[in-house]
């Protein structure tokens, strides 16, 4: 799939170092990360690049883009990128985990979801809408062979828990419909 | 009524259960006495953890308007000697009287980040915080336990295990009183302590009043069960959704078998690490004991397996 050109928040340029930790600290850059996203208020999905940052703790993580996304949880997503080590992973895996918040993490093409996971139930729609640009509730419904009403169910939960964003369409019995998308 | 209390240390290594054995009887805050002597013998030799947590309450009895002595025997070729390399008596209240007399000389300030098995008493003030602090203890950690396969992975985990329990300070302490934090390598006993100490009102004293609208169940549990859970699925007096950091501190600490020893003001808890995690049935705890205001946070790392 090719890479959509989303906006990119460098993590690096909002800390004072390489590395950062407590909640104070996160709360001074979280300030400066709602200033970046405000500066493009059309965008939906903010890619978040670790490139630079050497370590953060449990506390900064949880404060920053855990929160950042648990704020507009349903409107807007971010997802992490170049992150450096396993530690790292943790730490940010255990920020989102607390605030019931999933986290997506891109190396490349393959992705993670930190935090929390789709129930076994949700997990083949997260899937299926992981695969495209766009899932819609009634192509899902066909290729499960579930009804329309489930797999909008489904779809709906992973919106309102934070995994997927969605936009409104018309679709093709004029009828309105979403369409959901991955944070990538 | 007696103005004078004795606390005698014995004539040989003190560790946090020989400390505690030391007040044991004699708990100078609560004690009518308006002075306290210490007592160092020519042979008492202080674990790092131990010389923090007297370092906060020796501080905490100044600061209340007790008269505190310090008295060495063995003056700087014992103990004394010890706990001015790690630069104790640049944190000590000024009133403190210490005899046979204070350093004139701070062999912490002279020789300063000049050992790799130790990491002399930094202080840990919110207004004057050192963010380097974490990188200069794990760095420490690193060097310590370099003959590990897990070395780098042990010293990027001491980081945020170091970071989140100098942010925990910031968080709870509440208090004018500096926190300090330290770090021994003992080679002998192929271990590495960490020790926090800080003189606020202790973490349980800011949780309860929280939970007892958030989470009555919570808040029923005895102090060292509450404790045990703090540390075991993260709890936190600000809602559900913090409380991540000493838990994520925990099962880090867990991962590398370290073993914890919690001391808060009026009980003791030393968590070794069971299967999988912080367990309240291997937990040694001790109630009932001395006030000594605060938390106080130690972490025992083996250097080589």
């Amino acid at each position: 799939m090719k890479q959509m050109s989303r906006p990119v928040i460098v993590l690096a340029d909002l800390m004072e170092s390489d590395e950062a930790w407590g909640r104070a600290k996160g709360r001074e850059v979280f300030q400066r990360l709602i200033d970046e996203v405000e500066a493009h208020p059309g965008e939906t999905v903010f890619r978040v690049s670790l490139r630079g940052v050497r370590r953060v703790d449990i506390s900064f993580a949880s404060e920053t883009v855990v929160e950042l996304g648990r704020r507009y949880r349903g409107a807007k997503g971010f997802c992490l990128e170049h992150v450096r080590d396993y530690d790292m992973l943790e730490n940010w895996d255990a920020a989102a985990e607390r605030k019931d918040q999933p986290l997506m993490v891109w190396n490349k093409r393959a992705s993670q979801v930190l935090g929390i996971t789709p129930t076994a139930g949700n997990a083949p729609a997260f899937q299926f809408a992981l695969k495209r640009k766009y899932a819609r509730a009634s192509d899902f419904a066909t290729e499960k062979s579930t009804t329309v009403a489930n797999a909008s169910m489904k779809f709906n939960q992973l919106w309102k828990q934070g995994f997927l964003l969605r936009q409104q369409e018309v679709s093709p019995s004029g009828g309105r419909e979403y369409s959901y998308y991955c944070i990538r | 009524m007696n103005n004078d209390l004795a606390i005698q240390f014995p004539a040989q290594w003190v560790n946090s259960t020989a400390f505690e054995e030391g007040l044991h009887g004699a708990s100078p805050h609560e004690s009518d006495a308006t002075q306290v002597g210490f007592f160092f013998p020519a042979k008492c030799k202080l674990m790092i953890d131990v010389a923090v947590r007297l370092l906060s309450l020796v501080n905490q009895l100044d600061a209340t308007g007790k008269s505190v002595q310090l008295a060495f025997e063995g003056g700087t070729s014992g103990v004394q000697g010890y706990l001015n390399r790690m630069g104790f008596f640049d944190h000590l209240a000024k009133g403190i009287s210490v005899t046979p007399r204070r350093p004139r000389v701070s062999g912490a300030r002279t020789r300063r980040g000049t050992n790799a098995r130790l990491v002399e008493i930094e202080r840990i003030n919110k207004d004057s915080r050192d963010e380097r602090l974490p990188a200069t203890m794990a760095s420490a950690v690193a060097k310590a336990c370099r003959e590990r396969a897990d070395v780098d992975d042990l010293a990027a985990a001491a980081w945020t295990i170091f970071a989140e329990l100098i942010d925990n300070v910031f968080c709870h302490s509440q208090t004018k009183l500096d926190a300090f934090a330290a770090l021994q390598v003992y080679r002998g006993g192929n271990s590495l302590t960490v020790a926090v100490s800080d003189s606020g009102v202790g973490i349980l004293d800011t949780l309860r009043p929280a939970l007892e609208l958030e989470n009555p169940l919570l808040h029923r549990l005895p102090d060292i069960d509450l404790l045990v859970e703090i540390f075991r699925q993260g709890i936190s007096r600000h809602g559900q959704d913090r409380g991540c950091g000493l838990k994520g501190c925990a099962s880090k600490a867990i991962k590398y078998s370290a073993g914890l020893d919690i001391r808060l003001p009026r009980i003791r808890v030393f968590l070794s690490p069971g299967n999988g995690g912080y367990r309240r049935n291997t937990a040694y705890c001790f109630s009932e004991l001395p006030l000594v205001w605060g938390t106080h946070l130690s972490f025992r790392f083996d250097l080589d397996s």
